[in-house]
C-alpha cells in the first residue's frame, strides 16, 4: 500500500481563517514534513472564483511543493481539466516532470460549477472533449506521467482501467461504494491488452489517529465543516446502484452524516484495521484527508507524524484485493 | 539604478538563487509563453527577497487563467511579482483588451468584462449565472507591478501609462517614478561598466541584464556593476580597490553540540 496526504486547497475561509500566503507558506511547511516522514505523495485541489481563494492553478503550486522536497511526489486531485489549455498545460506537466525527476502526477476531473465554466467562457457541454484533449496534449507531450482521473460512475472508472489511467476516489464515498468502483477499474484494465501496468486505485480516507475522546469530537466536527464547505460550492454525490445519493444541496444533514460516516478514527491499531479493509476493498494507494476545514497546522502534523510513525509501517507490504 | 539579471530557460530557480545572493533586485523569468507562471514558483521558493518579473504573454492563454496563475504566484513568494506583459502577437487592440481583461482580474473588485475576444462572465450556463465573477486569490500586493514589452507595447504603454520596458537608452523616459530596462552584457568590465552607466544616465531605474556566461557575470555584476550605478559619482578607490578573501568556513555558522 501507498500513502499520501491532502487534499491541500490553500483556502483562507469563513471559520478558519489566514492569509492567503500563510496558507501557500503551511504548504511548503507540510510538504517537508511529509517529505521527511516517507510519505509517497501530496495531493492538491482546484477550484475558481471562490470566496475563500481556493487555489485555481495547481501547476503553479506544484511547482513550490516539488522545489522544496526531495522524495514526494505531487498530484493534482482533481485539476479541472476543462479549464486549462490542453498545449498549456502539456507544457507545463512537462516542466513540473522534468524539473523534479519524475514526481509530479496529473488527476483531471470535469468541474461541475457552473460559475467556473462560465467564467472561462467554456460551454458544459464541452467539458469531456476538453479533458480528452488534455489528456491527448499531456499524453503526446510526456507520455511517462501517471495520468488520475475521478469519478464515481463504474463506466467512467472501467474506461480509465482500460486506458491505463488510475482513478482517485472521493473520501465521502462509503466502502461499498469504492469496492464497486475498484472492480470496475480492474474489469476495465483486464479487458485491455495488458500492454501497460496496472494503473493504481487511490481513495482519499477520512482518517486520524486519535485515543482521546475531546479531539475525535474536534475531528468529526472538522471532518463535517470539511463537507459543508464542498455543499457551498455545490457538490453532490448521485445515486449508483445500491450505494444512496449524497445530496449536500437537498438533503444538507442526511448527507454530511453521511460522508462524516466513513471516517475511521481511533488508536493506531484501529486505524490498522480500517485501512486494512480499504486495501480489502481493491484500493493500492490510501490519500489521508486530513487537510481539513478546522484542523490546525499543529494538529495536521502531529496525525502525519501519527500516520506515518504508527500505522504506516503495518501496512506496507499489504497488496490491494 | 538598480540592476536585475535575465534567467536562463531551465535554469530560472538556480540563477535566481544565485542572482538573489549577489544582489540583483530582481530575476526576469522567462521560460516560455506557456510556462512562467510554473518556472516562477521554482524561482520563488528557491529565494526569499528578491522581485520576479514574470514575462506574461498576451494571447497565450485565457487573461482570466493569466491572472490567477499571477496571483497565486504572488501569494507563493509573499508579493514579489512584477508582471511584464508581453504583447505577443496581438495587435493594438487586442493587446489592449487582453491587458484591461488581466488587470481587472487581478484587483478585489467583481469583474466584468464585454469585449471583442472575451466576455466575462460568459453567459454560458442559463439565467441563474451571475453578472460579474471574483478572481481569487487575490495578489499579496495592493497591485501587481506591470511593466508592457511586445512590438504594440509604446502604444499600449500610451494608452494605460504603464511603463514601458525600454531596449534602447533613447526610449528611456525620465517622467516615470519607473523606468524598466534590458540590455546584454558583453562580458568586457570596462565596456559593461560603460553600458550600465549610459543606462542609468538616460534614466533607467531598472535594468535587466543578461549575460552569454552568467554564472561568471554575477560576480562581475554585484562586484562592479551594481555598485556602478548605486549612487553618482561611485568612488574610484571602492571601484578599484582589491576584493578581500572569503572566509574558508562554512557558509553558516552552526552552533557546536553542548558539552563539545
Amino acid at each position: 500500500m501507498r500513502f499520501g496526504a491532502g487534499l491541500w486547497c490553500l483556502q483562507s475561509t469563513a471559520t478558519m481563517p489566514r492569509h492567503p500566503a500563510t496558507a501557500y507558506r503551511e504548504l511548503l511547511e507540510d510538504a517537508r514534513v511529509m517529505d521527511r516522514l516517507g510519505y509517497d505523495s501530496l495531493w492538491l485541489s482546484e477550484h475558481h472564483f471562490f470566496y475563500d481563494g481556493y487555489c485555481p492553478s495547481l501547476p503553479t503550486a506544484a511547482a513550490s511543493v516539488l522545489e522544496v522536497t526531495e522524495n514526494l511526489r505531487v498530484a493534482t486531485g482533481m485539476l479541472l481539466a476543462p479549464m486549462r489549455g490542453p498545449e498549456k498545460l502539456a507544457e507545463e506537466t512537462a516542466l513540473l516532470h522534468e524539473r523534479s525527476g519524475g514526481r509530479f502526477e496529473l488527476g483531471v476531473a470535469l468541474g461541475y460549477r457552473d460559475i467556473e465554466f462560465d467564467g472561462k467562457g467554456v460551454p458544459r457541454k464541452e467539458r469531456v472533449q476538453r479533458r480528452k484533449d488534455v489528456l491527448h496534449a499531456v499524453h503526446d507531450r510526456v507520455p511517462e506521467v501517471p495520468v488520475w482521473l475521478g469519478s464515481a460512475l463504474p463506466e467512467a472508472v472501467e474506461r480509465a482501467g482500460r486506458h491505463a489511467h488510475g482513478v482517485l476516489f472521493s473520501g465521502a464515498n462509503p466502502l461499498s461504494l469504492v469496492r464497486d468502483l475498484a472492480a470496475a477499474h480492474r474489469r476495465g484494465y483486464e479487458s485491455s491488452d495488458g500492454s501497460r501496468p496496472r494503473p493504481r486505485v487511490a481513495a482519499l480516507r477520512n482518517v486520524w489517529v486519535t485515543e482521546d475522546a475531546k479531539e475525535r469530537a474536534a475531528v468529526l466536527d472538522w471532518f463535517r465543516a470539511s463537507y459543508v464547505l464542498y455543499a457551498g460550492l455545490g457538490w453532490s454525490v448521485p445515486q449508483r446502484g445500491q450505494t444512496a445519493a449524497m445530496d449536500f444541496r437537498a438533503e444538507l444533514d442526511k448527507a454530511l452524516d453521511d460522508a462524516v460516516d466513513t471516517a475511521i478514527i481511533g488508536s493506531a491499531e484501529e486505524v490498522i484495521d480500517g485501512l486494512a479493509e480499504v486495501a480489502a476493498a481493491g484500493v493500492d494507494d490510501v490519500v489521508f484527508r486530513v487537510v481539513v476545514e478546522g484542523a490546525p497546522q499543529a494538529a495536521v502534523h502531529e496525525v502525519l507524524h501519527r500516520l506515518a510513525e504508527e500505522v504506516m509501517p503495518a501496512l506496507r507490504e499489504v497488496e490491494a484485493a | 539604478m538598480r540592476i536585475g539579471i535575465r534567467t536562463r530557460p531551465g535554469r530560472e530557480a538556480a540563477d535566481a538563487r544565485s542572482g538573489e545572493q549577489h544582489a540583483a533586485f530582481g530575476v526576469l523569468i522567462e521560460p516560455g509563453p506557456l510556462t512562467a507562471a510554473v518556472a516562477g514558483a521554482m524561482a520563488a521558493t528557491a529565494t526569499e527577497v528578491t522581485r520576479l518579473i514574470v514575462r506574461t504573454v498576451l494571447g497565450a492563454d485565457h487573461p482570466v487563467t493569466l491572472a490567477e496563475d499571477l496571483a497565486v504566484l504572488d501569494n507563493i513568494s509573499g508579493g514579489r511579482v512584477v508582471a511584464l506583459v508581453d504583447t505577443g502577437t496581438l495587435d493594438p487592440a487586442a493587446a489592449q483588451e487582453e491587458l484591461s481583461l488581466l488587470l481587472a482580474a487581478l484587483t478585489p473588485r467583481p469583474v466584468q468584462h464585454r469585449g471583442i475576444r472575451w466576455q466575462v462572465p460568459a453567459g454560458l450556463e442559463g439565467h441563474e449565472a451571475p453578472e460579474r465573477i471574483e478572481v481569487t486569490p487575490k495578489p499579496v500586493q495592493l497591485e501587481i507591478p506591470t511593466w508592457v514589452t511586445g512590438e504594440v507595447a509604446p502604444q499600449l504603454g500610451a494608452h494605460t501609462d504603464l511603463p514601458v520596458l525600454a531596449e534602447d537608452p533613447a526610449a528611456c523616459d525620465r517622467r516615470r517614478r519607473v523606468q524598466p530596462a534590458i540590455a546584454q552584457l558583453s562580458g568586457d568590465r570596462e565596456a559593461d561598466r560603460e553600458l550600465v552607466s549610459r543606462w542609468s544616465d538616460a534614466g533607467a531605474t531598472h535594468l535587466l541584464v543578461g549575460a552569454e556566461d552568467l554564472d561568471t557575470a554575477l560576480p562581475e555584476i554585484s562586484r562592479y556593476l551594481i555598485p556602478e550605478v548605486a549612487m553618482p559619482l561611485f568612488p574610484r578607490v571602492v571601484a578599484e580597490a582589491m576584493t578581500p578573501r572569503g572566509w574558508p568556513g562554512p557558509a553558516r555558522y552552526v552552533d557546536p553540540p553542548a558539552g563539545a
